[in-house]
């Protein structure tokens, strides 16, 4: 690691409360390919940030405010100017179809942030978003999870189908819309149609989504 | 009675349209027409009547009298023009209107479009547009929607027949497989059989819309559009395609509540409607070589298979195991891939599958081609089964 | 208590829910309410995941039911995650869909326990 000097020190948070890696899992896709989903450390932000570029402006179901706001995140987890980020990317391939980050508020209780499906038709966002809460309940064992959605589409996946509790009298980072819960309860009523895959990933299907690749395409920019 | 036949068509890509609800009508329009050699010089395209089968432009669109905005922006003026709503059904009324006012004589050459935009509601707000086709006191304010009689009526059709939720899967799969050699489809996308019935992650990546109908056994909401040109065979009048002619046409409606059906597996309207377009064809399913079914789930395609005749009941789902209803089997069932993969822009639906036959019929329908194709049906289901339009097209000689 | 009601053809006596304009059977078009209520049994069922806008809900589940006294078939939400044919249930009423000003009534049934 490069010699940090300390005014730099100053400025870094410290990591406290995202103590335990994601193992990485793998999903199969309605098309028989296999998704995997893993943490990505802050080496790998770089192809991250490219991969959400293309989405700034798309206007459409707020692609460009999810994508701004996942840049500057993941720029932020990159650069150690956020405290207890982490990030995860689906991958087929190698190649991202998706994107999703949060971070940990402290020992009990977790912030999503965002949540990108960049290849879409295979309900990619609602397998990632279910990863990053099977995260913070069943690896990080904090109790609740604060969500906000920027999209009407969030709002359907998360607050409705997941019945979230309105708490709005909590304020949310991303701010805008009211604050809802995803408690524990909630998770282990929900998560046996919501969250799925398979641990460990094999070997070889590891090794073919690392290093990750930009997407081929994007279908929202049509 | 004169006779009508097609002589031009247009469809869109279903799936997304970036425009107006106008200029997706025109594009498909002006599609037909410039297939049909129709010159759309002022004055010269010689169109009598425009009908415009649309479910939404009205509620979802806010564009009412539409068929007046399009033969506008078509230069089609002076040309008759109505807008048809009837439902999912609407495209295929909107044949039969066409083929009413030829036969009739109030027109010699009609243009017929089918157009809807989906897409831009939410997926709440399409599933609210679509439930409105069902009854307004005693079914739509219960959130009661066509998924979910689709739902019930699986249910029912598994425990009479022996159904399986597999069964729908076959039927899925081999619709997405005609989709990936159709350009106009919505989704191309093959999905594994294994994938969204067995695997350990199927129950998740494949869930519930109305148990036990699931993602995969269901239709996507598309925008879409899709267009005709027909015209009477007595005019002389040349085109740049030979007729496709219409040999028959059925419509019949049913109890617009569903639970007031005797027999609620019974789909009496899809079996009517074909029985009268085969009486006046003077044909019967034997004479059918590849038919759109209106597979909005993957369950109507299989009793709409039994409705029209080809097979006996509860033995649609056998025949299509056994591949008798893909492309190289006896009875291709949507070879476009149907509302499946095609897409399911509502009021665009019942037009396109005749699009599609006309391209089997003329030999068009590369990859997905029916060898020696000459008679084809389409049945546009309308509601949960109240309002069905069956067409037989043919390139035979009458009689 | 809220009540729904079936409509009895004056002239031949069939009974019809939802109400119909002219009488299916024999042309008729006057009618008596009677309260529809009672035990009914489950002919089929779904459970929905993608309810349109307005339910905030994750999924409801729907029933086609049979009343036993009338004989009479409805489409009904049921009070049940895991409802199955043949279940019997009470014909009970409420709120199905709620709006600003004007709440809509129909049945819930209420599955008997067993």
């Amino acid at each position: 690691m490069a010699l940090i000097d300390k005014m730099e020190e100053q400025l870094r948070p410290p990591e406290e409360f995202v103590n335990v890696e994601y193992p990485a899992k793998y999903i199969t896709l309605a098309t028989g390919e296999k998704m995997v989903i893993r943490q990505i450390s802050r080496e790998e932000c770089p192809i991250a940030l490219e991969a959400v570029k293309p989405l700034m402006d798309v206007e459409r179901d707020f692609y460009d405010i999810v994508a701004v706001r996942m840049y500057a995140e993941i720029l932020g987890y990159m650069r150690y100017r956020v405290k207890d980020e982490y990030v995860f990317l689906g991958t087929i391939n190698g190649e991202i179809v998706g994107i999703v980050n949060g971070r940990s508020v402290n020992a009990q209780l977790g912030m999503s942030y965002h949540t990108i499906a960049i290849r879409q038709g295979l309900r990619l966002g609602a397998q990632l978003f279910a990863a990053k809460m099977e995260y913070h309940f069943d690896f990080l064992n904090q109790d609740e999870v604060l969500i906000v959605a920027e999209s009407p589409n969030g709002f359907k996946r998360w607050m409705i189908e997941y019945e979230l509790e309105s708490r709005p009298e909590v304020w949310h980072e991303l701010g805008g819309v009211p604050t809802y819960v995803l408690t524990r309860a909630l998770w282990e009523k929900h998560k046996p149609v919501k969250c799925t895959g398979r641990r460990p990933v094999p070997e070889e299907l590891l090794a073919a989504n690392i290093p990750a690749r930009l997407p081929g395409a994007y279908a929202q920019k049509k | 009675m004169r006779e009508v036949g097609i002589v031009g068509v247009g469809h869109t890509k279903f799936g997304r349209w970036n425009g107006s609800f106008l200029d997706q009508a025109a594009t498909a329009a002006v599609e037909a027409l410039r297939d049909a050699g129709v010159d759309l010089a002022a004055g010269k395209a010689h169109i009598d009547q425009v009908f415009l089968a649309s479910m939404g432009v009205g509620q979802v669109n806010k564009i009412s009298g539409a068929a007046s905005a399009l033969v506008d922006t078509i230069n089609l003026r002076p040309a008759m023009a109505e807008t048809v709503e009837n439902g999912p059904a609407s495209g295929a009324s909107a044949v039969k209107l066409a083929y009413m006012a030829i036969a009739s004589g109030m027109a010699d050459t009609v243009l017929v479009v089918g157009a809807e935009q989906m897409r831009i509601l939410t997926g709440w707000e399409s599933t609210d547009f679509v439930a409105t086709m069902s009854h307004p006191d005693a079914e739509y304010p219960y959130g009661l929607t066509l998924p979910s009689f689709a739902g019930m009526f699986t249910r029912l059709y598994m425990e009479k027949y022996g159904l399986t939720e597999t069964d729908l899967a076959i039927v899925s799969v081999k619709n997405h497989e005609n989709a990936m050699h159709n350009p106009c489809a919505h989704i191309r996308l093959v999905p594994s059989l294994h994938a969204i019935t067995e695997d350990e992650d199927a129950d998740v990546i494949n869930p519930y819309v109305a148990d036990p109908i699931r993602v995969y056994s269901t239709c996507p909401m598309s925008d879409g559009a899709a267009a005709l040109v027909l015209t009477a065979l007595d005019t002389g009048r040349e085109f740049a395609h030979k007729p496709v002619r219409i040999a028959g046409i059925g419509q019949a409606t049913d109890t617009h509540v569903v639970a007031e059906r005797p027999d609620p597996l019974d789909l009496f309207a899809v079996r009517e409607s074909a029985r009268k377009a085969y009486e006046m064809a003077g044909m019967g399913p034997e004479d059918i070589d590849v038919a759109e079914l209106h597979d909005a789930f993957q369950i109507l395609e299989i009793v709409e298979s039994e409705e029209v005749g080809f097979f006996p009941r509860g033995e649609g789902a056998k025949a299509a195991r056994e591949g008798r209803t893909r492309v190289d089997g006896d009875k291709p069932i949507n070879t476009s891939g149907g509302l499946k993969a095609k897409g399911h822009p509502v009021g665009a639906t019942g037009v396109s599958q005749v699009v599609e036959i006309v391209r089997q019929l003329r030999g068009e329908a590369e990859g997905r081609q029916v060898k020696d194709a000459q008679t084809g049906l389409t049945t546009n289901f309308g509601g949960f089964g109240n309002n069905v339009v069956s067409i037989i097209l043919t390139t035979k000689e009458e009689g | 208590m809220m009540e729904l009601y079936a409509y009895r053809c004056d002239a031949c006596g069939e009974l019809h829910h939802p109400r119909h304009f002219v009488c299916r059977k024999c042309g008729n078009t006057e009618f008596t309410e009677e309260v529809l209520n009672g035990k009914v049994r489950v002919l089929s069922w779904t459970k929905v995941y993608n309810l349109p806008e307005g339910y905030m809900q994750p999924y409801l589940c729907f029933a086609i039911v049979k009343f036993e006294d009338s004989g009479l078939i409805v489409s009904v939400q049921i009070n049940d995650d895991k409802p199955y044919i043949g279940q019997e249930a009470d014909a009970a009423v409420g709120v199905v869909k709620e709006a600003i000003g004007k709440d809509f009534y129909g049945f819930i049934v209420e599955p008997i326990a067993v």
